[in-house]
């Protein structure tokens, strides 16, 4: 596994998605941007769907310190133990898995391993990853708690830019998607509306 | 059943009806109190041997600086650390088999300045071996430590902890060590201990721990201090008391015996310091410093305690620290301005504190599970678990 940088580790998992926290305090990666980890037999691909930052303890309200403060950092600086208090996570779709060198676009026999660390993926990994557009079917079906034709069409223009051609790569998923939203006009141009890089 | 809050209500209001009828009078005593304060501030050597000579039923604080000073905090130093300790307990169980307990210290140690940093540590250690569980003599004679002497074990491990930390702080910053509640250790006053209990905690003990902060203050900018939030002390209050009384020395069982209302003194009783600093300080401000002069003091030596009051924003804290920070007047005033800081930040509660105590709380889930581990473990090893009737009929609620 060509590793990238690790930057987080998975804390809730299941087949289909995981849950990571991150090293650093607001280090999520962006909306649709593609991460890996690793299960016991395989390495997952999963989209960052949601993240955020929040306080560690559910019960510890996060309060407004910045009056007065001329940035977000003073108040880091004035309060250094809020560092400790908060953490940022997000949560992944799993779209695909490498086994033995093969790429699949389907869900991996397992889920990803707790604690197991979780890498960003290199533009090369994304183009790789992207050349095959199976794994559409798997977001298009999914039920997501957020904007699911969000998610899509933010990593459909993450991944174009990994590609020499960009705009030829979104004609291409474009063309994907209008075959499997072909009963849903509204949806795919929606989605397709959001493809402008 | 449980507790039937019908019932209750209306003895809540009638509660509330009382101490609203009350409620005159208490701002009468206020008014006559920050007037006698006054009066003494004027007076204060001849204020100071009345209080030297009298006799009382109560705690009388003793006078340092002028007893109406307001003074303002100074500015925090550029680089500083807070170093706070708070503890919890699980106390020795009956209805088990095993007797132990266990101390669960929070550690917090914040940095500010260039090089802000936060560092929190939780240190959980277990008391289970004969020779931890009591207290003993040289001379055959043993205490349980348990309940209230547990209490004041817990007191003394989160001392410990705290000087462990400051000792190991940088030299050329300046640092506060901050504990939750009184340095005063009145419980081991009195007859209720043995000596060689109130030897081993305290002379032992406390006194030890701030020797060690003593030493360090002498090699750099490090004080110790203690927070109480809400104070209900009064000690000033009757230092105010002993200025209206028409007695010379004051004497208490000997001219008022037996009364409780109608003395001079009276004008003010009621009233804890707090109410009276209230109304006389400004935000951030601080009252003159006072020692205590309880009974258990005689034994602290250079450790001898001092306090003074602070304004926050909407309350009075009171902030004790030894003789010689309070002599120091370098000490004082970082004292002073960081706690003060640290309240603001905390938003009236110091925020290392606050932070401490999130370390070492042990929750009710917490206790339910190290007693279900300890059972696991006992088992797992073939040994007695045992818990009495009680324990389990509190565990299973049967019908």
């Amino acid at each position: 596994m060509d590793l990238g940088k690790q930057f987080a580790e998975v804390i809730e998992t299941s087949n289909s998605e995981f849950l990571a926290q991150c090293y650093e305090l607001d280090g999520v990666p962006a909306l649709g941007s593609l991460v890996k980890t690793r299960s016991r037999d395989c390495e997952i691909y999963a989209l960052v769907y949601a993240s955020g930052t929040h306080s560690i303890e559910p019960g510890r309200r996060i309060v407004a310190r910045g009056q007065g403060a001329t940035s977000p950092a003073d108040v880091f600086k004035a309060n250094p133990q809020l560092a400790k208090l908060l953490c940022s996570d997000f949560r992944a779709l799993v779209v695909g898995h490498d086994r033995g060198g093969v790429m699949r676009q389907y869900l991996p026999p397992s889920p990803a391993g707790i604690y197991a660390f979780v890498y960003s993926c290199k533009p090369e990994e994304v183009r790789i990853f992207t050349g095959s557009l199976d794994f559409l079917s798997l977001l298009i079906d999914s039920r997501l708690p957020v904007a699911t034709d969000e998610v899509i069409a933010a990593f459909l223009r993450l991944a174009s830019l990994t590609h020499q051609a960009p705009q030829e790569f979104l004609i291409k998923a474009g063309q994907g998607l209008a075959w499997l939203l072909s009963n849903d006009i509204r949806r795919l141009d929606s989605i397709l509306k959001r493809l402008r890089i | 059943m449980t507790l039937d809050i019908t019932q209750v209500y209306s003895q809540i209001e009638a509660m509330a009806g009382d101490i609203k009828s009350r409620r005159a009078d208490y701002v009468r005593r206020l008014d006559v109190a920050l007037n006698t304060l006054k009066t003494a501030g004027s007076a204060q050597d001849k204020l100071k041997k009345k209080i030297d000579r009298a006799r009382t039923t109560w705690l009388v604080a003793g006078l340092r600086e002028p007893i109406g000073l307001k003074q303002p905090a100074a500015k925090c130093p550029d680089d500083y650390a807070v170093v706070a300790s708070d503890g919890s307990q699980i106390d020795v169980d009956r209805h088990h088999s095993v007797r132990l307990f266990l101390l669960n210290i929070g550690l917090v140690c914040l940095q500010y300045g260039s090089r802000p940093e936060a560092e929190f540590t939780t240190l959980p250690t277990l008391y289970s071996d004969e020779e931890r569980l009591f207290i003993r003599s040289d001379d055959g004679k043993q205490a349980q430590i348990e309940g209230p002497l547990l209490g004041l074990k817990r007191d003394i491990e989160e001392c410990r902890c705290l000087a462990d930390r400051v000792c190991a702080m940088p030299a050329a910053m300046p640092v506060v060590g901050l504990i939750d509640g009184t340095l005063i250790k009145w419980k081991l006053a009195g007859q209720r201990y043995e000596d060689f209990v109130v030897k081993h905690l305290l002379d032992e003990g406390l006194l030890k721990q701030l020797d060690r902060f003593q030493v360090l203050s002498r090699e750099k900018k490090a004080a110790v201090a203690s927070y109480i939030s809400f104070p209900g002390s009064a000690d000033v209050v009757n230092a105010l008391r002993l200025h209206l009384c028409p007695y010379e020395p004051v004497d208490c069982d000997k001219y008022c015996a037996g009364k409780f209302e109608g003395r001079a003194c009276d004008a003010v009783g009621g009233l804890a310091d707090r109410d009276i600093f209230r109304r006389l300080l400004s935000d951030g401000e601080r009252s003159a410093v006072f020692c205590s002069n309880s009974s258990i003091i005689k034994r602290y030596g250079s450790h001898k305690v001092c306090f003074f009051y602070l304004r926050l924003d909407d309350e009075v804290a009171r902030v004790e620290a030894p003789l010689w920070v309070a002599d120091s007047s370098e000490l004082l005033e970082t004292v002073h301005a960081l706690v003060a800081e640290q309240c603001r930040k905390g938003f009236g509660y110091p925020v290392a504190l606050s932070e401490a105590h999130e370390q070492a709380v042990v929750s009710g889930a917490d206790r339910a599970q190290f007693w279900d581990v300890v059972e696991r473990v006992m088992l797992e090893g073939n040994l007695e678990t045992g818990s009495s009737l009680k324990q389990r009929s509190k565990k299973i609620r049967w019908i």
